[in-house]
């Protein structure tokens, strides 16, 4: 209670200084983001005749039509969308509740189960770009939404199961065992009690896994050939690629994949902290 | 039996020709050109054919190089895929689909509809190579020279085009006292600056050891003409190249170029609507890269019918159209200077560096490949990775010829 | 037994709720890893019929004949020992001095964490840009400088290529060990610090003595984190590199994915995976193991 009103008063030199250096260090992570949002909006002419950090003169904005037409945004936009609304939400569900499975009914191996969800969580998939790629093509599912938003699915269920079912085990038998009592299933238990009450928890992992689904690439790479089936990365890749020597465009290209993930994050700032932290640390 | 399938074949065609009637699809895949002239040709070809073929519905995929490439290989594992797919004529690439048994055996097409009379010996060169029969069809041969900037030559006090490797290197030394790079690549993108590898082993090397090298036949650690080759490379990267270029990419290098930071590039035909897009033409010439074997560098691109396809017939009457005289005059220089069917010709409105062009594939004794289409694929990456090795300086010659034989004697 | 018996089990019906999540994850995540071991024993184009098994042949060539297996190796190396030490130690120093009471504290939080949630593609693509030798920010900076003869071809060089694309990987990444740490500190006792300084200690002996050991499970968590996530590090040097220049920049995972993807050699494209996953098997078991004691010792 004291310490608090102590520096209140007196004005502690070392944390003035400390929030200069926090200050100047955040100042130089934002250039970046500062350049290249700049570049975007410069036409090609003072791109090169003017310094990195001037404000643009005029604005540029039809780097971003050509960009949008070019790198044939509409369609990537698309896909990215119709991919990350059906595979976030989906495995949120069957993650949802393979956790309450695990936490709640007695099935004789929930632990070596949970252990082994658990190892998936760890394991890198970028290892197995070759077989999965085999696999989905011998579904005949490359180029398809469901060629890539099963292994979405299957590589997003460990980490998951793994927080929720944390947060499921905390949860007293007790209630569960009442309202079996009472006639209710688990299927009933599941619907009416826990997913109410972890609403939070699947608020943060829905907006955490909204972001990584939408940056994924390495696995949209291989499994989408067909360009008109790519995602933002993919696209963003591919124009790279083919229009690296207009900067312009290019920065704008950079600025349209970014911008839809920044837009999420500061709009519920709040629960990617609880998100990533609740299974990580308190777990 | 040639006589039958012959017969076969023409009395399938005919037999296509009287039922119109069901809709068939023949479905064609070619990566996505950057020069709208040659999408639209591709577009071209789909409509002529379709209103040739009525009932016949022609789909043509294009994609990007690298997509183009896994989607084929993602096809040849799976039943779906095109009926006609696009590829580059070498060893590595379309070589090894025939090799696999990917690519049907067109001799029967080729004598029914006398391809073999019709189209340029280069380009129809590669139909034979790899396989009994005759696989794929050309339809672009590119050639690949030298193009460099007249104003910086006159200011370096160059007053003719090298005629000769030693000339050359002479212009590069005269460059460098002006002040100027002789050559701009862009390293990210490993075959532009093996291109340059790949002329100087054909003049080091003449015309039986180069190919002989590039078959994985002569060992390349102690075959003289490959160190001298690695040499004469490191001597070009080392001094003679607008620098740096391990971290900028072929479009970047062209954009200093036309920048005037370098006088010369190696690019292929498909240059000169990228000059006359960006730059006054007037200010550019070509020569083909002095080797002094009176070779051709370039490669071809092929349309092969796919052995999946059962559409064979109709899949060769659509290559028929493509390179018959009308559709390829119709579309000439869409494909690049030389159309590869014999009988046509740029005209006297073709663009100066497209004439220029004719000529030096008219004076063409032969032809020989970039280094990434007569490897297969694995010694190419290790060819593209001593070759950087070396223009960064991080191998000596010996060394680098060292290590290619290396790979190729684990191979 | 009914059906609607044994539908009422609930055995059964954990089994149902269990089926999508396992059924899936079994067979587009573990099977894949089953089939990767295999194919390193195998030789496959992705063209022909039939693998052909070969023994130990494929381990044999990266190990003994492939010029870049080892190069790739290395970098992981440094690469994974770079990533453990550097982004953690900022992340901390950061987390701890945002965890005081600042004015502006959020927004600059906010600020630290944004590049975690750019697509590593896209940061790929910033960083290159920048990093462009004739026009990019640096090349351009060092100009206005007049300092151009610093100027480096910052993803040309083979000595300073994989030492660029760190920094932009240490750029997106502190964020992440940061935010972590920031919770980490929440369960630090305030009163134990307050009474730390009333008995006149100073802040480094506060921080040695009380915040570091109330730390040392969030230290494990970030530093296993931070060693699984930088031998996956795919993205970043694919979109920046690609592997190179002459392959000096290639890690393990893009290495295999090279092999089976471009090259279309599976078999030792594999091989190279089973050796990272391997390596990935060596950290991740013992913290599992440490993670399932620390769990029972709770109880």
């Amino acid at each position: 209670m004291i310490a608090p009103a102590l520096n209140m008063k007196r004005r502690d030199p070392v944390l003035i200084g400390l929030w200069i250096s926090l200050a100047l260090v955040a100042l130089v992570w934002l250039t970046p983001v500062v350049f290249i949002t700049f570049t975007a909006l410069k036409s090609e002419a003072e791109i090169f005749s003017t310094a990195a950090f001037s404000v643009p003169s005029a604005i540029e904005w039809s780097n971003f039509g050509v960009a949008w037409i070019k790198g044939n945004f509409s369609q990537t936009f698309f896909n990215s969308t119709v991919i990350t609304l059906v595979k976030v939400p989906l495995g949120l569900l069957i993650s949802a509740m393979a956790a309450y499975a695990l936490a709640q009914i007695k099935l004789g191996w929930n632990k070596a189960l949970l252990l082994f969800v658990l190892f998936g969580a760890m394991l890198p998939f970028q290892v197995m770009l070759a077989p999965l790629f085999n696999l989905v093509n011998s579904l005949d599912l490359i180029d398809t939404y469901p060629g890539v938003i099963l292994p979405y699915l299957a590589f997003g269920v460990p980490y998951q199961v793994f927080i929720l079912h944390s947060f499921f085990r905390a949860v007293p038998k007790e209630l569960t065992e009442a309202a079996l009592i009472d006639g209710a299933t688990h299927f009933t238990i599941f619907r009416r009690i826990f997913l109410p009450v972890s609403l939070p928890v699947l608020a943060a992992l829905l907006i955490l896994d909204f972001v990584s689904t939408w940056n994924e690439f390495a696995m949209a790479l291989v499994l989408l050939q067909d360009k008109n089936m790519w995602t933002l990365p993919l696209g963003l890749m591919s124009f790279q690629g083919q229009f690296s020597s207009n900067y312009g465009e290019l920065n704008a290209a950079i600025v349209m994949t970014v911008l839809p993930a920044t837009l999420v994050y500061l709009i519920f700032q709040r629960y990617f902290v609880s998100g990533l932290t609740s299974g990580a640390v308190k777990g | 039996m040639k006589a039958t399938t012959l017969l076969k074949g023409s009395a399938a065609a005919l037999l296509l020709c009287g039922t119109s009637l069901s809709a068939e699809e023949l479905t064609i895949w070619t990566i996505n050109y950057t020069s709208d002239r040659q999408v639209s040709a591709l577009t071209a070809a789909e409509a002529e054919f379709e209103a040739l073929m009525p009932g016949v519905d022609v789909e043509i995929v294009m994609r990007g190089t690298d997509e183009h490439k896994t989607a084929l290989r993602v096809a040849a594992g799976s039943d779906t895929g095109p009926d006609i797919y696009a590829y580059w004529a070498g060893l590595g690439l379309g070589g090894e689909y025939v090799q696999a048994g990917l690519s049907t055996d067109l001799s029967p097409y080729y004598e029914s509809y006398g391809w073999s009379d019709r189209l340029t010996a280069p380009s129809q060169a590669f139909s034979e190579s790899f396989a009994e029969g005759k696989h794929g069809i050309p339809f672009r041969f590119s050639g690949e020279a030298v193009y460099y900037n007249k104003e910086l030559f006159a200011k370096a006090g160059i007053e003719s085009e090298p005629q000769t490797y030693e000339e050359l290197k002479e212009a590069a030394v005269a460059l460098k006292a002006a002040g100027i790079p002789a050559f701009t690549f862009g390293g990210t993108v490993n075959w532009h600056v093996m291109r340059l590898m790949d002329v100087i082993l054909e003049t080091t090397c003449g015309v039986d050891k180069h190919d002989a090298l590039m078959a994985m036949e002569l060992d390349w650690a102690t075959e003289p003409c490959a160190l001298e080759a690695f040499t004469e490379m490191k001597w070009w990267t080392d001094d003679h190249f607008l620098k740096p270029f391990m971290g900028i990419d072929n479009r970047q290098s062209t954009t200093l170029w036309f920048a005037n930071r370098a006088a010369m590039m190696l690019e292929g035909d498909w240059h000169v609507p990228t000059i006359d897009e960006n730059a006054d033409m007037e200010n550019f010439g070509l020569f083909p890269f002095p080797t002094g074997t009176g070779r051709l560098y370039g490669f071809a691109e092929y349309m092969y019918v796919s052995t999946k396809s059962d559409q064979a017939d109709l899949a060769a009457k659509f290559l028929d159209m493509f390179t018959s005289d009308e559709f390829q005059t119709a579309h000439l220089g869409a494909f690049g200077a030389l159309s590869v069917n014999k009988n046509v010709k740029q005209g006297d409105d073709a663009l100066a560096l497209h004439r220029e062009w004719l000529e030096v594939f008219a004076q063409a004794e032969g032809t020989f490949v970039n280094g990434d289409q007569a490897f297969p694929l694995d010694v190419t990456t290790e060819y593209f990775r001593v070759i950087n090795e070396l223009a960064s300086g991080d191998l000596e010659p010996q060394a680098a010829a060292d290590a290619m034989a290396g790979f190729i004697s684990n191979h | 037994m009914t059906l609607i018996s044994r539908f009422r089990s609930p055995r059964t019906q954990g089994i149902l709720l269990l089926t999508p999540a396992l059924g899936v994850y079994a067979m587009f995540a573990i099977w894949p890893m089953i089939d990767v071991l295999i194919l390193s024993f195998q030789d496959w184009n992705g063209i022909t019929e039939n693998r052909e098994w070969v023994g130990l042949r494929n381990y044999y060539h990266i190990l003994y004949n492939d010029p870049v297996f080892w190069v790739a190796f290395k970098n992981t190396f440094i690469w994974t020992v770079l990533s453990v030490v550097i982004p953690p130690l900022l992340g901390l120093g950061l987390a701890l001095g945002l965890n005081q009471k600042l004015i502006l504290r959020a927004p600059l939080r906010a600020i630290y964490y944004l590049p975690v949630i750019i697509a590593p593609i896209a940061v790929a693509t910033m960083w290159r840009w920048m990093y462009d030798p004739f026009f990019g920010l640096f090349a351009q900076l060092l100009a206005d400088l007049g300092l151009s003869s610093w100027a480096v071809d910052w993803l040309g060089d083979r000595d300073v290529a994989l030492y660029s694309i760190f920094v932009a990987y240490v750029w997106q990444n502190v964020g992440f060990s940061m935010v972590l740490f920031l919770a980490g500190l929440q369960s630090v006792d305030s009163s134990l610090i307050d009474a730390a300084h009333i008995d006149g200690a100073n802040r480094r002996q506060v921080f040695k003595n009380v915040t570091l050991p109330a730390l040392r499970p969030t230290i494990t968590i970030v530093l296993v984190l931070s060693t699984i996530s930088s031998l996956k590090a795919f993205d970043i040097i694919y979109g920046m590199t690609g592997g190179g220049p002459a392959q000096s920049t290639q890690m393990l995972a893009l290495w295999a994915f090279t092999q089976s993807m471009e090259i279309f050699d599976y078999g030792r494209g594999s091989a190279v995976s089973v050796v990272l996953l391997l390596l990935t098997l060596a950290v991740v078991i013992p913290y599992m193991r440490w993670s399932q004691k620390q769990e029972s010792d709770a109880q």
